[in-house]
């Protein structure tokens, strides 16, 4: 950390900095530029915490406290160096093939997630997606068939052999639906839900986690070292779009940080285009070009009749679709050195 | 158009609202739901002023002024379903053919541009991009070498073949840039300087229109129809970046975009992944992602030292990078069925 104290500070000012600094047992660095003058915060810097952070930004003569290393540790390539893969009942993600995870928003009934699993089974997905326990922006709208639900997925799974991915709300529900699930999604709302995060580093499944559309990249990444610090090291990071003014697409799709990650993480990191984008003419487009950019998979909305899907019907792309998709990303993922 | 009316509004409100219409000289059509009025405007609604439809907006009885069609017509697919291609010196924008345009941000000296331009040739890329009027965020940084270089722009044509893309940034300077370049860049800042688009419409000149980093869909293809409108077909869209919280980027490159403008207009597009990332190590991921998802072409900063370069240094490749970039665009470009 270093505080940079205003022009016009004293150097009584600045004595307080240090005196400060050192009542937390670390050391302090000065430097005397032109204009004012430097603290750097020497030691474990872990011990400031937010709260003497900003209690250092208030005291007289500083004008800015800034943390200079990161927020996060285990998730970083500075701490782990090779690409985490992480086995899936024998689908592997972060490896060379591209995994593609695929279903309906919402398990909706037995004939229409069994015809979705023998469809995109037949066309090469890796995983079914499918929410049982449903986030909605309004209450009044469908909250997912719950249990039910997991119930429907697991026979898909059964008939099939595709594992399982679908999102969890709630801490108090990580025992059950670890009994079907496979893959547990943290959708994007509930990305800084530490209580549900905390719980998830306990338990052994590996966490699909959804960058939260206010999330900036360290946001992003300290929100998947919770679970890492928790004990589960298998977390496969997901870009589905952040909030912006721009208003053609649902979401602003920004997948620069895909090759930022790579660069930044060992983790996996896979795409949303369907949320990314929310709209069905774009879902193919930008699946190309995650896989240009190198992510390890794809997530995409797939439904026998988008139309009259309960719930995100608008970026939802029909079964015959999903096929052509398939067919189509072959290409790009031959270019750049991955198969699918 | 519609006009949403409040809510318990009477009879006497709407059929004012109504004759306001035919005083515009449109018929109507009124539609009275449960709760709600709707008046439909019928007729070729683009021809209503703005400043009526805000008074119309301004009515207390009336909720929402909706515009259905949209504000452009000239760069849309409904007016021209052809693909338009740009012929720059013999080289064809919009067509099979992927451009490549590098080059500095700045031209800084004679040497330095000629030596570049070797490079961006040998490289195999098609045009040469250098700035000789630059907009810089201080009026205290350098503000480019202005006439003196687009001379020197002008001799790196000479010396290699390559055609030139540059800024204009003033009015009065378009006719002394068109001397000299081949293609006007408008750069992000301009993108709304309705003088100076309008004065490029005048001439016949190919344009790089970049966008708004503030700028939406309708609003980047009306900074377009203001250059058509004037007589200037040739404009190439360019996707630079948009201005969002997300800050492990200089902007976010917002990608999607480009699907969406080669399916609503057909101007060619193309990608600037140097300012779209600000991030030199994450140029090439998202060049290849730009190409993906279908865009016509990239442009490039490239540099033959980088760490020297007087503006954008961090976003800049080096020329040595280009080529090896280069040969896996011309890849890439054969998997889409394109080339360079």
């Amino acid at each position: 950390m270093i505080v940079i104290m205003k022009a016009k500070a004293e150097e009584e000012d600045v004595n307080q900095v240090i005196d400060a600094i050192k009542s937390l047992g670390l050391r302090t660095q000065l430097n005397f530029g032109a204009e004012r003058v430097v603290v750097a915060v020497i030691g474990d810097i872990s011990k400031i915490g937010e709260e003497n952070f900003f209690r250092i930004r208030a005291m007289k003569g500083v004008e800015n406290t800034v943390f200079v290393s990161k927020p996060y540790k285990l998730v970083s390539k500075d701490f782990k160096n090779e690409q985490t893969v992480i086995d899936v009942d024998g689908v592997k993600i972060g490896g060379k093939k591209i995994v593609v995870f695929a279903g309906p928003c919402s398990v909706e009934n037995r004939e229409q997630i069994m015809e979705v699993a023998e469809k995109i089974k037949k066309a090469g997905a890796s995983m079914i997606r499918g929410g049982a326990f449903k986030p909605r922006t309004s209450p009044k709208d469908f909250q997912g068939l719950g249990e039910e639900g997991l119930k429907l997925l697991y026979e898909a799974k059964e008939e099939t052999g595709l594992p399982i991915v679908t999102e969890i709300m709630d801490a108090r529900d990580v025992g059950l639906l670890s009994e079907y699930a496979d893959v547990l999604q943290v959708g994007t709302r509930n990305m800084q839900n530490y209580t549900l995060l905390k719980e998830l580093g306990k338990c052994d499944k590996p966490i699909l986690l959804k960058r939260g559309m206010w999330a900036t990249m360290a946001e992003f990444l300290g929100a998947a070292e919770y679970i890492i610090n928790g004990g589960n090291e298998n977390v496969i990071l997901c870009e589905r779009g952040i909030r912006t003014f721009s208003d053609f697409s649902r979401n602003t799709l920004d997948l620069s940080i895909i090759p930022a990650i790579k660069d930044e993480s060992h983790l996996p990191i896979i795409s949303d285009p369907s949320h990314g984008t929310g709209r069905r003419s774009l879902v193919l487009p930008m699946s190309k070009a995650s896989v240009a950019c190198g992510a390890d998979g794809l997530l995409i909305e797939t439904h026998p009749n988008p139309d009259k899907a309960i719930s995100d019907a608008d970026q939802t792309i029909s079964l015959s679709a999903f096929s052509k998709l398939m067919e189509d990303i072959k290409n790009i993922t031959k270019a750049v050195g991955r198969e699918v | 158009m519609i006009i949403v009316m409040k809510l318990g509004v009477d009879e006497s409100q709407v059929q004012e609202t109504i004759q306001k219409i035919k005083d515009l000289g449109f018929n109507t059509h009124l539609s009275k739901g449960e709760n709600r009025t709707i008046i439909g405007v019928i007729g070729d609604v683009s021809s209503i002023d703005e400043s009526d439809v805000e008074r119309l907006r301004a009515t207390p009885y009336i909720e929402e002024v909706v515009r259905v069609s949209k504000p452009y017509k000239l760069v849309s697919r409904d007016f021209n379903k052809e693909d338009t291609v740009i012929n720059v010196d013999g080289i064809e924008i919009g067509g099979k053919k992927i451009v490549v345009m590098a080059g500095p941000c700045t031209v800084e000296s004679k040497d330095q541009i000629i030596n570049i331009a070797r490079e961006v040739k040998n490289s195999g890329a098609t045009i040469l991009r250098g700035g000789a009027f630059k907009p810089r965020t201080s009026p205290k940084d350098f503000q480019g070498l202005g006439k003196e270089g687009l001379e020197f722009l002008a001799a790196a044509k000479e010396e290699t073949g390559l055609p030139i893309v540059t800024e204009v940034m003033d009015t009065r300077d378009v006719k002394l840039v068109s001397e000299y370049a081949d293609i006007l860049q408008v750069g992000t800042r301009n993108m709304q300087n309705y003088a100076l688009l309008k004065e490029l419409g005048k001439y016949d000149k190919p344009v790089l229109l970049k966008r708004g980093m503030w700028a939406t869909l309708k609003e980047f293809l009306s900074a377009a129809e203001y250059i058509l409108a004037g007589g200037n077909n040739n404009v190439m869209l360019c996707e630079r970046g948009i201005r969002t919280f997300s800050d492990f980027t200089r902007n976010t490159l917002d990608l999607s975009i480009v699907p969406v403008l080669k399916k609503e207009s057909h101007l060619p597009v193309i990608v600037d992944p140097s300012h779209g990332t600000g991030r030199r190590d994450i140029v090439k991921s998202m060049t290849l992602a730009a190409i993906a998802c279908g865009a016509d072409g990239v442009t490039i900063e490239a540099h033959t030292d980088p760490q020297k370069a007087i503006s954008d240094a961090d976003q800049t490749i080096s020329t040595l990078d280009l080529h090896e970039l280069m040969g896996e665009i011309k890849y890439i470009s054969r998997m889409f069925g394109r080339e360079i």
